[in-house]
């Protein structure tokens, strides 16, 4: 049996050169590059192109909850997958625990689609039949 | 799967059909009292289940290990969400527009414990912590008003994504020392990976217990708990320090004692350092904190450090394991009770916002029982005789005298002494002359009122009469 100090030497090593190259890099570019001072010199660019605008820009959310819808389904047809695959070799067994499965998405489909997660656009968050009175007294005012 | 791993189950598929009902309820027609009414059957029938599940004890897959004990603590966390539900009926009355969110979250967190505190496998622990943790997060922010509760719930996830990732390098590290991921195989093989290589192990094991300690807010994690405590609603501070922290406990004691983890000494005296730390800095920070939300946060520190005690003393007694369980089993109890009682009266008199010392000014003289049931929280939490707590921690001082652990029980006297101070000044508080501005109306408590007696007498009982709760943790 090696002992622990043993083992552990090379990872020393190799922390060691990890900062000695990174210093090295660091200070040979400081010591042998060029230097320049000019107007554009610090500015940040993306492909050599000067940036417009800034970075603090509002995304609408909706973006965020199709990625989670994508996220969500997306990985339901990978276990649906992985289930067809071995259909017959899990019988009926694998066939009631996917009816499961896929009952419980439903639901939670039917929940998002209900609370109004599937328009793009405006939110409507209450039931249909609350939504279609809002439309129908807005209709009135107009 | 037989019918017998059905009913076993039962509990755990309770709860599941009742956050799909919620979800269901929800799409349909929206309303808080039947979504309120949903889950208060729904973890009765739970309740239920547990109990007709409790003649059978047996491993379920290799995910979930279904015995009396872990029975027992699910009964427990129900009940934990239940008050928690009796507490969140009327707080979030007038806030978000849409609330029966909150119960499905309440539901789905309660699931997570449950399978938490049933765990035998690193996955399904995993799984019952994150599915309580996430559902968490979200319950910590609910309400839409005011900065804390966001501050609170942004705390909470990123370091508890912290926590959670330091887990799994763990898991990683002890599935490489062992080739074992359940608990059982773990602590079986950890002895021939230990000779192979006692870094791996012992730096595996460290890591997790890092991860948990984080949970359950120990000293070096626990700079989280106060500003969580006191950001939460306070019906959600009461779900977090009780079944949150409850059900984690209870599965650190079963990776500590199936994994086999309390034979590696070293692991052991790291486990004694945070305990040491726990007991003495949690209840230092407490003693001058002006929010008694913050005050119960450094308290709870304190209390895990001493469970912990319980948890170290194990290895040392030799044949009389099943008292370290049983010290454990009642400490927990009696912790949670007292949370309970303190936190359903915090959230009855400090109501939202307010939960700062001033509020409770002269309570004894605005709503004696509410005052009561935290003055005997307060001495139950202290560990005064004839409270829940002092049997707790004549069990824990019996169980580290047995193991002979001097510096432990050194530091558990200490810091009991210390805590006397902080638990009694609130108790100073509500006995002072009223303050000024709370010379108003009262405000009307109805039913709330009835919970909180609930608690206290439950408080007492188990201080003074503590024989039939002994005898039932005596026979898990």
């Amino acid at each position: 049996m090696s002992s622990p100090d043993a083992e552990i030497w090379p990872l020393a090593v190799f922390t060691l050169m990890v900062l000695v190259l990174v210093i090295t890099m660091l200070l040979m570019s400081w010591l042998l590059g060029q230097r320049r001072r000019e107007d554009a010199t610090n500015e940040p660019f993306e492909s050599g192109i000067v940036s417009v605008g800034n970075s603090q820009i509002r995304i609408s959310v909706e973006f965020y909850l199709v990625a989670i819808f994508f996220v969500i389904f997306d990985l339901e047809t990978v276990f649906i997958f992985a289930w067809a695959v071995a259909f017959f070799e899990l019988g009926w067994h694998g066939y009631i625990a996917m009816l499961i499965f896929i009952g419980v998405l439903t639901v939670a489909l039917v929940y998002e689609w209900r609370n109004g997660a599937l328009d793009w656009g405006s939110k409507v968050r209450v039931g249909l039949k609350e939504a279609q009175t809002l439309e129908a007294q807005q209709a009135t005012h107009l | 799967m037989n019918s017998d791993q059905l009913l076993v189950l039962s509990p755990i598929i309770s709860l599941s059909l009742t956050a799909l009902i919620l979800m269901i309820q929800a799409s349909i027609k929206r309303d808080h009292r039947i979504a309120w009414w949903i889950s208060t059957l729904g973890l009765l029938t739970t309740l239920l289940s547990i109990y007709s599940a409790s003649n059978f004890s047996q491993d379920v897959g290799p995910l979930l290990k279904v015995d009396a004990w872990g029975l027992w603590f699910s009964a427990l966390l129900i009940f934990c969400a239940l008050i928690t539900l009796a507490l969140s009926r009327d707080i979030f009355h007038t806030q978000a527009d849409t609330k029966e969110e909150y119960y499905l979250l309440l539901i789905l967190s309660t699931l997570g414990a449950v399978v938490l505190v049933q765990a035998a496998h690193t996955a399904s622990l995993l799984l019952g912590m994150e599915l309580m943790g996430i559902a968490l997060y979200a319950m910590i922010a609910f309400p839409k008003s005011g900065d804390l509760p966001l501050e609170a719930a942004v705390k909470y996830l990123v370091l508890s994504a912290c926590a959670s990732a330091m887990l799994l390098f763990g898991f990683a590290l002890l599935y490489g020392a062992t080739g074992d991921l359940s608990f059982a195989g773990m602590g079986a093989k950890a002895a021939s990976g230990y000779l192979n290589n006692p870094l791996l192990v012992l730096a595996g094991a460290a890591i997790v217990l890092a991860g948990m300690g984080f949970k359950l807010s120990l000293v070096p994690f626990h700079m989280w708990t106060p500003d969580v405590y006191q950001g939460a609603p306070t019906a959600v501070t009461t779900f977090l320090a009780t079944l949150s922290k409850g059900a984690m406990f209870v599965a650190m004691v079963r990776l500590i004692l199936d994994g086999q983890l309390y034979r590696y000494e070293s692991l052991m005296n790291a486990l004694s350092v945070v305990a040491v730390a726990s007991m003495l800095v949690g209840n230092w920070l407490a003693l001058r904190q002006q929010q008694i939300k913050r005050l119960i946060a450094y308290s709870s520190t304190a209390h895990f450090g001493y469970l912990l005690v319980a948890i170290i003393a194990l290895p040392h007694l030799g044949d009389t394991q099943q008292l370290g369980r049983a010290a454990i089993s009642f400490y927990l109890v009696a912790y949670i009770v007292t949370t309970l009682a303190a936190l359903t009266v915090i959230a009855n008199v400090g109501g939202e916002e307010d939960s700062d010392m001033q509020a409770f000014d002269g309570l004894f003289w605005r709503h004696p029982a509410q005052a009561i049931t935290l003055a005997v929280a307060m001495l139950s939490f202290a560990g005064i005789p004839l409270t829940a707590g002092f049997m707790g921690k004549f069990y824990l001082i019996t169980l580290t005298l047995n193991a002979q652990l001097w510096l432990l029980l050194g530091t558990l006297m200490i810091g009991s002494a210390i805590a006397i101070y902080y638990y009694l000044r609130v108790i100073f508080t509500m006995s002072a002359e009223p303050h000024q501005l709370n010379k108003g109306s009262p405000t009307v408590l109805g039913w709330r009122n009835p919970v909180a007696l609930l608690l206290m007498l439950a408080v007492l009982a188990i201080g003074s009469w503590p024989q039939p709760l002994i005898d039932l943790i005596g026979r898990l």
